[in-house]
């Protein structure tokens, strides 16, 4: 693709910020810490994101339709349950248990949408219930124990191509696919409109609950997907895994400048805001700082992120993507 | 964020009314046949240490229909301390017999408890010891029934530093802040390593939770290559740092050792990965606590603390059974 040099300037714009930030974290921590930068803390940080990106990666969507979804957290613990369950107790084979973990998602997803578009009730009331429901359902088929699948599921996160674990791949493609498929997508361009104004979206013949229900159940998926390599990466299931991912995946779309309101976002800036996260989560950790102060710190680097963007939004004049 | 708590709150309420309603209205008032009422107040029930002590408990009492009745409940979560509160006077309402109780918070369920006291209930503490001060100061004493988790944590810690040599660097990774056996758990931890002349480098909290101890450790692994072991205060967290270990193929030269022994983790010990855990008897916590409630409604009596055991899980001992 070949933009012309005014588009250059725009993405420039828009992403000198985040990476300046995300840069100057690393930059930091780097003179903070001795080993910060280091191979082994970036291989590290690869390591762990895969989950946190696909279900920002959800999020974004979500945020961009104008709807919410609190219960991502929720929903990975209940579909890692599921993984873990089918494995250890029902002695199913691998693929199987994946069917099913991405069936249960898709099933969750498609139940906040369909409640919420069928009732017209706020999304976030519904996913608040399926919230509770998802982590109720984790515990009743776990029997609140954690699930210890080892070996059976060790391949997924274990396997490697060019120094890249698979679960990152997976992120990384489905990030990229999402993110040609919002801005240069038919499928994009609809959910924008439905986003940014759903009756003028709907009078230009979008069919917007159409649009909102399948991105509640792609969300769902996602959700599933990152449950099925946090599960191979722990090699175990645990119930409450996952409690307080949906704001962390909510915190790193709106560091990425995604708007609450609907209409605006974009993944790869969701992105930048999961590293953030995660540079700030590993780099904390790795000076040592204390508690209070770690959750002093993120919250008000969550909070500059978002009055940067403000500018930014200024200064662009409330561009969409 | 004020309309997501109270949001929350309703439901709790709604919930609490339904869990109400579901109890026949005869079951409030004390049985013909005289037998005491005993009712355990649980911490979350969505922890898996918590729901074992619960089940031990209903074993319990169907082992010994003929002596007592049991009422059980539990909250949400740890941090749901108004909700513990409430639980109380619903019980003093119902006038049970005694009260055998896990406080969610040391100090913020003395009132309540010794409201109970006052209205003729008999009170146990369980698991999470009463604040010696807000005791004193309140004028009250419950007899404290449970482990000592300093000790036990000592003790994991002493069967690791035969593994360690003066000086090695290790890391402790902590409950939540605000947690009495958590902080004594990391106590117990410190006096072992101090003992053995070994380098406490960090001590963090992982929040009990399997992915913050596993962010937590791979972040205090790459800024220090040289790390000996991991000490974490309870078994979910341990999983998470085997975890972060083998992703940094480090757990050939670092021990981890944790606590509770879940099932999952007993696991790991036979495996290898996991080099010790403590067990506390989840399973007979609250059944000691009633029979010491029910000892006290017979003999009238109060009686001091009961210090319960607390083992250590190796692999010779998985092996010995």
């Amino acid at each position: 693709m070949t933009a012309p040099p005014s588009e250059w300037r725009r993405l420039v714009a828009d992403y000198l910020g985040l990476v300046g930030a995300l840069v100057a974290l690393i930059v930091v921590f780097s003179l903070a810490t001795n080993h910060f930068f280091s191979p082994a803390t970036f291989r590290t940080i690869a390591n762990q994101i895969p989950a946190a990106l696909l279900v920002a990666t959800g999020m974004t969507f979500i945020l961009v339709a104008g709807e919410i979804d609190l219960s991502v957290g929720s929903v990975l613990g209940l579909c890692g349950a599921v993984v873990g369950v089918a494995l250890v107790k029902w002695q199913w084979p691998l693929w199987a248990a994946l069917v099913a973990s991405v069936l249960v998602g898709a099933a969750c997803g498609w139940f906040n949408g369909a409640v919420s578009l069928r009732w017209r009730l706020p999304s976030f009331i519904v996913t608040l219930g399926m919230m509770e429901m998802a982590r109720g359902a984790a515990h009743a088929v776990t029997k609140s124990q954690t699930q210890y699948i080892g070996a059976p599921i060790e391949g997924i996160a274990a396997t490697n191509f060019m120094g890249f674990s698979l679960p990152f791949l997976i992120a990384f493609i489905v990030a990229i696919a999402a993110q040609v498929v919002l801005s240069h997508g038919v499928f994009g361009r609809h959910l924008l409109a439905v986003g940014a104004n759903q009756q003028a979206a709907q009078f230009s013949g979008i069919n917007p609950k159409r649009v909102k229900l399948t991105v509640f159940i792609l969300a769902g998926m996602l959700v599933a997907l990152a449950a099925v390599i946090d599960t191979s990466r722990f090699q175990s299931a645990n119930p409450n895994a996952g409690s307080g991912f949906e704001l962390q995946a909510i915190a790193a779309a709106v560091i990425g400048g995604t708007s609450l309101l609907g209409g605006r976002g974009s993944v790869i800036r969701t992105c930048i805001g999961v590293l953030i996260i995660a540079v700030l989560n590993s780099g904390l950790a790795a000076v040592g700082a204390k508690e209070e102060i770690k959750r002093l710190v993120t919250g008000a680097v969550i909070v500059a992120a978002v009055i940067a963007d403000y500018y930014r939004h200024r200064l662009g004049k409330g561009r969409t993507t | 964020m004020k309309l997501y708590l109270q949001i929350s709150f309703g439901l709790l309420i709604i919930g609490g009314l339904l869990v109400g309603c579901n109890k026949p209205a005869g079951e409030s008032e004390s049985p013909s046949t005289g037998k005491p009422r005993v009712a355990l107040v649980m911490k979350s029930l969505a922890n898996e240490f918590f729901l074992t002590m619960e089940n031990g408990a209903k074993a319990h009492q169907q082992a010994h229909a003929n002596d007592y009745d049991l009422l059980a409940n539990g909250i949400k979560d740890e941090l749901d301390v108004s909700r513990q509160i409430d639980l109380v006077e619903q019980m003093i309402a119902q006038k049970v017999s005694a009260i055998v109780i896990a406080p969610a918070d040391s100090k913020a369920l003395v009132p309540v408890c010794k409201k109970a006291q006052e209205a003729g209930i008999v009170v146990v503490n369980i698991d999470n010891k009463f604040d010696e001060a807000v005791l004193t100061a309140s004028g009250v004493k419950f007899p404290f029934v449970g482990p000592d988790n300093r000790k036990g944590a000592k003790a994991v810690g002493d069967f690791l530093a035969r593994k360690l040599k003066a000086g090695d660097k290790v890391l402790i990774v902590e409950g939540a802040p605000n947690a009495f056996n958590g902080i004594q758990r990391k106590l117990g931890f410190e006096d072992a390593m101090k003992a053995a002349g070994v380098n406490i480098v960090s001590s963090q909290s992982g929040y009990w939770e399997t992915d913050k101890a596993n962010q937590l450790v791979a972040a205090v692994a790459t800024e220090h290559p040289d790390l000996k072991a991991v000490l974490c205060a309870n078994d979910s967290m341990a999983l998470g740092a085997v975890a972060a270990l083998r992703a940094a193929g480090k757990l050939e030269s670092v021990l981890v050792v944790g606590f509770d022994n879940i099932a999952a983790a007993q696991q790991l010990v036979k495996e290898g990965k996991l080099f010790a855990t403590a067990d506390q008897h989840g399973d007979q916590l609250a059944v000691f606590g009633i029979e010491y409630a029910l000892e006290m409604l017979k003999t009238k009596a109060t009686p001091a603390d009961r210090e319960t055991p607390v083992d250590l899980v190796t692999a010779e001992s998985l092996s010995a059974k």
